[in-house]
């Protein structure tokens, strides 16, 4: 097993020979589903794949474990192809037992069920597509397991708060049917990008906007792109 | 009664009255069944001008792409949807937009048009389509590869709003949705075709069977060879020649996202 390490960071994204297979099966999808001979979809995975991309990754999942932070059931925001952050989230947590990733894009669904097919086939890696910023998550009882619906997720993860409306709107749509889940929020001050519509300029500002009253860390990261990252852990 | 009713919306100063005039005049040209003619607008001068609501003016500007800038945001356009909310017969009670005069529009078959058209056909053709779903254009000229690879940055999109057919009672649920979810809505989408092409059409499903598609996209498209663009173009690849009419297609749209003068050159083709 090759471990991939970034200086200063306690963990590592596992290159084992089931992912090194799953990527390059989502690597050979993306190509064959480009249409015409404008790859547009090989280019937005490789986009997801840079190193800003990982490095805000092993930021989050190094962080959840240094504050002991143990997920179980993760709802994942606008994960995108979720190539890094799932397998960081299982390698770093055996107790994590599924994460499902609400997007809107799709072209997401058939590649990043490929990256994470080990995950999907055990029924621990599931996309839903849902705007939740109109709509609450769906909640669904399994019966064969004792969860109450008000606790399905304990932990949100949300690294696309520059793409969409602030945090405060979600938390309020889904109050009613959640319990008080550990919100991870990262944001960006990059305003270079047509669908970064909610950049921040602080940690601060973060934290207004999905009015956090409990702060368990908040910090701030510069990328190799130079952008500025913001991440804020709290409830 | 006449069952057929033309809408169009006017509002600020891009177009004046005669842009009113002419596209009814137009109408009036080329339409061989009986139709009522009305103008959803924020000065009312004619007999057939409607006072749209100023509800959602308060949003104006919301969109990150509008917030400190002078340029004017594409808000004038999603005025247009007030008009979703006709689901009431005539006279009937319950309406949402109390304060302006809506419920006195006749018909039941509507069909809205931008005011930057040229009608080359007659508009028959529309009154007499199958409704199972409402209908809007599909821009044929767009490479589709594009509009996926926007379809993020809300860019490029596949369908356009300037002219939509419906029944009434329709697009009412349309209407709600974006009355449920202002805030949001105009946070996150700059223009009207972009909300339209997130939330009520699907182009990864275009190639199903019409029956497949109808469980998928709320709006049926005009098919290819009825609506295309001036500074666009027909059908992508093979037929995008820019600034080229096409009067055997039922409508010409003028849609450029204002990177020119379309105002006068639209006037020297009149």
């Amino acid at each position: 097993m090759v471990s991939i390490a970034e200086d200063g960071y306690n963990v590592h994204l596992k290159f084992t020979p089931k992912l090194a297979n799953d990527w390059k099966n989502a690597m050979l999808a993306s190509s064959e589903l480009a249409v015409g001979n404008y790859q547009y979809l090989t280019r937005r995975v490789l986009d997801s794949m840079n190193a800003s991309q990982l490095e805000s990754k092993l930021w989050l999942v190094s962080t959840l474990q240094e504050f002991d932070i143990k997920p179980q059931r993760v709802a994942l925001l606008a994960g995108w192809f979720a190539q890094y952050i799932v397998p960081l989230m299982f390698d770093t947590f055996p107790e994590c037992e599924w994460i499902e990733n609400f997007e809107i894009d799709h072209d997401v669904t058939p590649i990043s069920y490929k990256f994470n097919k080990r995950y999907k086939d055990e029924n621990r890696y599931k996309i839903n597509m849902r705007n939740v910023m109109i709509k609450p998550l769906k909640f669904r009882q399994n019966p064969n397991t004792p969860i109450p619906k008000e606790d399905v997720y304990d932990v949100i993860i949300n690294c696309a708060c520059e793409h969409m409306y602030p945090m405060w709107k979600f938390r309020e749509m889904n109050n009613a049917v959640q319990r008080n889940p550990l919100l991870v929020l990262q944001s960006s001050n990059d305003a270079r990008h047509d669908d970064h519509i909610n950049c921040v300029q602080s940690e601060e500002e973060l934290i207004d906007q999905a009015r956090i009253k409990h702060v368990i860390y908040s910090g701030t990261k510069l990328l190799p792109n130079k952008s500025i990252r913001f991440m804020v852990i709290g409830r | 009664m006449i069952e057929n009713t033309i809408l169009c919306v006017k509002w600020g100063d891009k177009y004046g009255r005669e842009y009113v005039e002419k596209l009814k005049q137009q109408c009036e040209e080329n339409c061989s069944v009986p139709f009522n003619f009305y103008c959803l607008t924020d000065k009312k001068e004619e007999p057939y001008d409607i006072l749209l609501p100023t509800t959602w003016d308060k949003y104006e500007g919301l969109h990150s792409r509008y917030r400190n800038v002078q340029a004017p945001s594409n808000m004038w356009a999603y005025r247009k949807l007030y008009m979703f909310q006709l689901d009431k017969v005539v006279g009937g009670g319950g309406w949402n937009v109390s304060e302006t005069d809506f419920k006195s529009i006749a018909g039941d078959k509507f069909l809205y048009l931008d005011l930057d058209v040229i009608i080359h056909q007659d508009l028959k053709y529309f009154f007499e389509l199958s409704m199972a779903r409402p209908w809007i254009v599909r821009g044929w000229w767009n490479d589709t590869n594009e509009c996926r690879k926007n379809y993020a940055a809300m860019k490029s999109t596949p369908i356009n709003s300037s002219v939509i057919r419906w029944n009434r009672s329709q697009l009412v649920r349309v209407y709600d949705h974006i009355r449920k979810n202002l805030d949001v809505l105009f946070f996150t989408y700059p223009t009207i075709d972009n909300y339209l092409n997130h939330f009520w059409y699907n182009m990864w499903y275009e190639d199903l069977p019409e029956e497949e598609l109808a469980k998928k996209s709320d709006f049926n498209i005009f098919p290819p060879g009825t609506i295309y663009s001036y500074y666009r173009g027909n059908t992508w690849p093979n037929d995008v020649e820019e600034k080229k009419l096409r009067p055997d297609h039922k409508i010409c749209l003028f849609n450029n996202s204002a990177e020119t003068n379309d105002v006068e050159e639209l006037k020297s083709l009149w």
